[in-house]
């Protein structure tokens, strides 16, 4: 066994360090598997010093090398205390990023325990909203007033103004493609039977998930990361009926109301259009938008409203629920809630054309 | 040199009306421990807040090695608190990052460090903290005094003159705060760092500071050594490195 003894300079700082590693670096070439610092002449040892030490030492022991130092004097026998457990360690890797396999069962794994929490919330929240209130367990009335003026009152605008817009859309795409063939009117009947069905929902669920949505993971997450949820806990308190059940009931009242505010500047952007621009008269462009007009349809798509709301509160909240870390999570976990949201939501809608437009044909 | 590293004059501040800071006067000796305690709500935050030019006082003068804080330009004051180290209450670490990457930050973004050296000097100051196996933990893994000592280890990260301190023993138990104690006083010998800490601990005083400021009202009402603080005239200094509480709190225990 081959062992080099080194001698440390009388000052270690960043330029006898950087000496001291080229010495060391020579050593463990020439093959030596064991370098013992002499640290007898150091007086003096600063943090850059400290550094080149502790570079020497690592990489000694990832040569699997060993390191000893003998010697050292009253003046930098704390730093070797302290250094002490570092200088006799191999320094760890950062932990690495998990390969391909191990990354898909992960998913997997996670994927199920994440279906099975989510499913749990669902059943709590059924519980919370539609027994316990009944049975004489209490429902938060003034949060849920409170959620609903926040979730609805205060998105009327917004609402209002992207249906509106898109209405213009829809009327000016859909009347350039028919105006060769003379049939703009009923460009009247494509707005009302589009908003009625699809439109509309899914414009104001997609505004309504953006808004919502996040605001409810934020707010969560938040409360969980600075302990609320805890304490709330530890006070016999119900996350679910407190938290979640407000917020679930206050959007199912708010957005399909908010759907039927959409549906209407939908339509009225569309005749807009038809009005100030392909030039019908308005009683025409209204007789024409009654006709087309179906209960069916405002029907179906006023029931799909209940499911968006659903899915987008309890996305919202299982996201919120899930949160790990601090701030960063909070913020992961929004963006992953309006994701999710949107997703669903169109993953609903499309099981609903499947059923009124294949099925029920 | 000069021997003193910060000097306070006539230091007053607001928050909106309602006067936080009035007329306070200190000096710093470089290389000391200087502690600045009071009861709660008197001030010793926002005083900290101060020194390192997180707000602005509304009048007064804060002499850092001979410059004054309070009317730096965004440049200057960016100059001067990258000299100084500050350990926050809650200690500050940024979540996202590991406590080495933390620790790396100040060094990366203007410390001048060589790059092949960073990782190392990472682990020499965690390990003068005691956590060089956490290096590569998350913040949110480590208990309350790991997250204290991997702060003060990102506030030393770059050598720097003066660290101030919020509350350091704050939150934690008996031993870890006299090891945070015993930790901070072998790092101003080791590398001759001067301390600004806040704190109100007794325990801590009488074990660490070279001199207190005792704060009250947003005044100075005492400063001086520990030794001072015994046969001080002023009764409510005595009255609180005795430890004794106030009247009427004592008679509303009673009745």
């Amino acid at each position: 066994m081959s062992e080099t003894r080194l001698t440390a300079p009388e000052q270690l700082n960043n330029a006898t360090g950087a000496q001291l590693y080229e010495e060391a670096k020579r050593a463990w070439r020439a093959g030596a598997a064991t370098l013992l610092l002499d640290l007898a002449p150091t007086r003096d040892m600063d943090s850059l010093g400290g550094a080149w030490l502790l570079k020497i030492a690592g990489d000694m022991r990832r040569r699997d090398g060993e390191f000893k130092w003998e010697g050292h004097q009253e003046a930098i026998a704390d730093f070797m205390t302290m250094l002490e457990p570092a200088l006799q360690m191999k320094p760890k890797k950062p932990p690495k990023p998990p390969g391909l396999f191990d990354s898909f069962t992960d998913t997997l794994v996670n994927f199920v325990g994440e279906f099975g929490e989510f499913m749990g919330l669902c059943v709590d929240t059924l519980y919370w909203t539609a027994v316990a209130p009944f049975e004489g367990r209490g429902f938060r009335f003034n949060a849920f007033m409170e959620e609903a003026h926040e979730m609805g009152v205060r998105a009327v605008r917004i609402v209002c103004l992207m249906n509106f817009l898109l209405g213009l859309i829809i009327a000016m795409l859909s009347a350039a493609q028919v105006a060769a063939f003379g049939m703009q009117i009923y460009v009247a009947d494509l707005i009302m039977i589009g908003f009625a069905r699809e439109l509309a929902a899914i414009m104001t669920a997609v505004v309504v998930s953006a808004r919502t949505g996040a605001a409810i993971a934020a707010e969560i997450a938040t409360m969980k990361v600075q302990e609320e949820v805890d304490a709330l806990r530890g006070m016999g308190i119900n996350v679910v009926q407190y938290l979640v059940t407000p917020k679930v009931a206050a959007l199912i009242v708010v957005l399909p109301c908010l759907v039927t505010l959409g549906l209407v500047s939908g339509v009225a952007g569309g005749a807009l259009w038809g009005v100030l621009v392909l030039g019908f008269r308005p009683a025409v462009w209204y007789q024409q938008t009654l006709g087309a007009a179906y209960m069916s349809d405002i029907m179906q798509g006023m029931l799909k409203t209940f499911f968006f709301a659903i899915a987008i509160a309890l996305i919202g909240c299982h996201n919120g629920l899930r949160v790990r870390g601090g701030s960063r999570g909070v913020g992961l976990m929004t963006t992953r809630a309006v994701v999710m949201d949107i997703f669903m939501l169109i993953c609903i809608d499309i099981v609903f054309a499947a059923i009124f437009y294949y099925w029920l044909e | 040199m000069d021997d003193i590293i910060i000097k306070v004059t006539d230091l007053v501040a607001h928050y909106g009306e309602f006067k936080v800071l009035d007329g306070v006067s200190f000096e710093v000796k470089r290389g000391e421990i200087f502690m600045i305690v009071g009861g709660s709500g008197c001030g010793k935050s926002t005083l900290l807040k101060h020194l390192c030019g997180l707000m602005r006082p509304t009048s007064g003068e804060i002499l850092y090695n001979n410059t004054d804080v309070a009317v730096m330009d965004a440049d200057e004051l960016a100059e001067m608190q990258h000299g100084i180290g500050i350990a926050f209450q809650s200690s500050g670490l940024f979540n996202s990052m590991t406590v080495g990457e933390n620790v790396a930050m100040p060094m990366r973004e203007y410390g001048n460090v060589d790059k092949v050296l960073v990782d190392d000097l990472v682990r020499f100051k965690l390990s003068l903290v005691g956590l060089a196996a956490a290096q590569h933990l998350m913040p949110g893994e480590l208990s309350g005094g790991m997250r204290k000592r991997a702060g003060l280890a990102r506030a030393i990260a770059l050598d720097p003159e003066l660290v101030y301190f919020d509350e350091p023993s704050a939150g934690l138990d008996p031993i870890m705060a006299a090891g945070l104690d015993d930790m901070i006083l072998k790092l101003k010998r080791m590398l001759s760092t001067t301390f600004v800490i806040v704190t109100h601990e007794l325990d801590s005083i009488r074990m660490a500071a070279d001199r207190v400021l005792m704060l009250d009202k947003g005044e100075v009402l005492f400063c001086g050594t520990v030794e001072e603080t015994k046969t001080s005239s002023i009764e409510r200094v005595r009255q609180f490195f005795e430890r004794r509480p106030d009247e009427f709190i004592t008679q509303g225990n009673l009745s």
